[in-house]
């Protein structure tokens, strides 16, 4: 028996006239060597006798291949005690080749893959609708019997979705209009317009960038929490047992955390929109060489009051759809752990494409409404 | 891979004053160890005594705060992957297989990562691991997700049997089984021990299994370990190893040994 630290097995055939002897070890290792080098020698043989007297090692690989020689004709002498139960054991297997799985060919595939993501993504708007519709009357029942809100529960999640996001959100929206800032300056410079930079990165951040930025870092972050904490639940059972008990998950689960990033997400917009001003300013100071207080003065003639509003108004609706989509696929997670993977991608990606969808859309009604 | 029940005089696994703590609780108290080759060695122990501890201990998963392991005198840290699986099958508790891999590419693996035989050979050779384990050839299709228990335990047996080596560790080999399942894969444990030869370490609480398949038992009680036979072991006077082995579940797992051991 090889211990670890030893060397690699070996093994070697030997001919005695018109006998064969397999000497050494023959294992999975061995078994490839063993197989090409014997079906030659017995090839030139007439008579198949193989000698095992000599073999001190064999393994379950190595006994399914005897065996298929066995089965050949060729006899084995001088087998072990110890290897005959082995090769009884494995020569007595039922063997059936492993079945394939189907396959069809590549552009059959291309198509039955195209109309079924299709119609995954008609039952999943279908879905997501339905659920948006669950998830808002449920919030409108608790807020119908205040008593019914959980108030910690949401306390909680304004901190794990808002406060230690902070950091985060304030270091992306001062990046983001640093990046404007530096584009504005270089594609403004040749028409004397320079200055005008300063509206450029003032408003497009109020309007756009901050609530964008904001919803997509929370979608990303909190979103695919939701999704992952219920997931696990689900998958653990913890839902059904709360149902049992008589209490609603979507109470208790999806009213708090809904109602909890429809109050964070304004909020964390406004703090983005500041910090990105505070961007703004330092840009200006190193581009343009205007000192805060110039810089201050310039943006409130640049700004109006509904550019800050069309961007807060909109941050509502994103936390909304983010927690909704987010507990969704949390709800939708069946069975093992892996399908909690699969399906916080699936919340993170679409809660990201609503965000920008519904901007884009917005962008187009308020221009039409002149806001 | 000698199929052999006499003991080796020298262990194959000797496990050294292993001392396992977790923040301020110990687990394990110098606890020493030997497996021996071809033995089928049941470690037994109340519910957080530090069974599954021990065994990844023994494998090399856990690092002891203090005491080694040697392998055929060497430290379990200094076998190289590739050594450690032909050396090794772990069977974990709750399966672990691969959930994205049909139950035949589970098997497959270790062959596909650790030898150079070609396709339509590893194929065989798993169609044969899962005939060994119990499995027909149709279950290597299917996803781990679509096993029943008993199943899942018999795909992962396959695939902790796929290199065949040297020592099989098994983690609760027959928990959440029915009794009927959990007898199959105790035989199976019994004719993979005799006709393979592979020594089998089984972390057990199932009185059964440790009656009935063990031919050694260790058990852990108070950070310690007794090791003996089973007579030797209902001899003893700790009160928890009396207990656990005179209790009434133990008279019927009594009565099984008897009935085993009488059928041959």
């Amino acid at each position: 028996m090889p211990l670890p630290g030893q060397v690699a097995p070996a093994i070697a055939i030997s001919s005695e006239g018109d006998r064969l002897a397999l000497e050494g070890v023959l294992d999975i290792r061995t078994l490839h060597e063993v197989q090409k080098s014997l079906r030659q020698a017995l090839k030139q043989r007439k008579t198949g006798a193989l000698d095992l007297a000599k073999l001190s090692g064999l393994d379950t690989p190595g006994a399914l291949f005897l065996c298929g020689l066995g089965d050949k004709g060729v006899e084995f002498t001088g087998v072990r005690a110890e290897h005959r139960a082995l090769l009884d054991l494995v020569c007595g297997l039922e063997l059936k080749p492993l079945r394939k799985p189907k396959s069809d060919p590549r552009w059959r595939q291309l198509i039955t893959d195209l109309g079924r993501s299709a119609d995954e993504a008609w039952h999943d708007t279908l879905d997501v609708i339905t659920f948006i519709g669950r998830a808002t009357s449920a919030v409108a029942d608790a807020l119908i019997r205040p008593r019914s809100l959980r108030l910690p529960s949401i306390s909680r999640q304004i901190h794990d979705t808002g406060i230690t996001a902070l950091p985060i959100i304030g270091l992306m929206a001062v990046m983001i209009s640093i990046v404007i800032g530096y584009q504005g300056v270089a594609q403004l410079r040749p028409y004397g317009g320079e200055e005008f930079t300063i509206n450029l990165v003032a408003v497009s951040m109020l309007r756009e960038m901050g609530v964008l930025v904001t919803a997509i870092m929370v979608a990303g972050r909190s979103g695919s929490a939701f999704t992952a904490e219920i997931g696990v639940m689900k998958a653990r059972d913890e839902v059904d047992a709360l149902n049992v008990m008589g209490m609603d998950p979507m109470a208790l689960l999806v009213v708090p955390r809904v109602v909890g990033l429809v109050i964070t997400l304004p909020l964390l917009t406004f703090f983005s929109d500041v910090m990105g001003l505070v961007g703004g300013a330092m840009i200006s100071q190193v581009q343009l060489g205007v000192s805060p207080v110039q810089y201050v003065d310039r943006v409130r003639h640049a700004l109006y009051a509904s550019d800050l509003f069309v961007g807060i108004f909109k941050a509502p609706i994103f936390g909304f759809l983010i927690a909704v989509i987010g507990c969704m696929h949390g709800l939708r997670v069946r069975g093992s752990a892996d399908s909690v993977g699969r399906e916080t991608t699936r919340a993170v990606v679409k809660a990201i494409f609503v965000v920008i969808v519904l901007d884009a859309l917005f962008s187009i009604l308020f221009e039409k409404l002149g806001l | 891979m000698t199929p052999t029940t006499q003991r080796h005089p020298k262990p194959i696994v000797s496990a050294r004053d292993i001392v396992n703590r977790f923040g301020a609780q110990q687990v394990h108290d110098k606890i020493s160890l030997d497996i021996f080759g071809g033995e089928i060695l049941g470690i037994a122990g109340g519910s957080g005594s530090g069974k599954s501890v021990l065994l990844k201990t023994l494998v090399g998963l856990h690092r002891p705060d203090s005491g080694e392991v040697l392998v055929g005198g060497k430290p379990v840290d200094a076998i190289g992957p590739a050594e450690k699986a032909y050396l090794f099958g772990v069977l974990f508790q709750q399966g672990a297989l691969f959930s994205s891999l049909s139950v035949a590419q589970n098997v497959m693996l270790p062959m596909r990562e650790h030898t150079d035989l070609p396709p339509d050979e590893q194929e065989r050779l798993t169609a044969m691991k899962l005939a060994l384990a119990g499995l027909s050839a149709d279950t290597g299709v299917k996803l781990p997700g679509e096993l029943s228990g008993g199943m899942v335990k018999r795909a992962a047996f396959a695939r902790a049997l796929a290199l065949d080596p040297r020592i099989l560790f098994l983690d609760e080999p027959t928990s959440d089984l029915d009794p009927l399942t959990a007898g199959g894969i105790d035989a199976l444990i019994a004719q993979i021990n005799r006709s393979l030869g592979i020594t089998v370490v089984i972390v057990t609480h199932d009185l059964t299994t440790l009656f009935t398949v063990c031919s050694r038992l260790a058990v852990l009680v108070d950070k310690k370990i007794r090791v003996g036979t089973l007579e030797q072991l209902r001899r003893a006077d700790q009160p928890w190893i009396h207990e656990f082995l005179h209790g009434p579940r133990a008279q019927g797992a009594m009565a099984a040994r008897t009935h085993s051991h009488g059928n041959g």
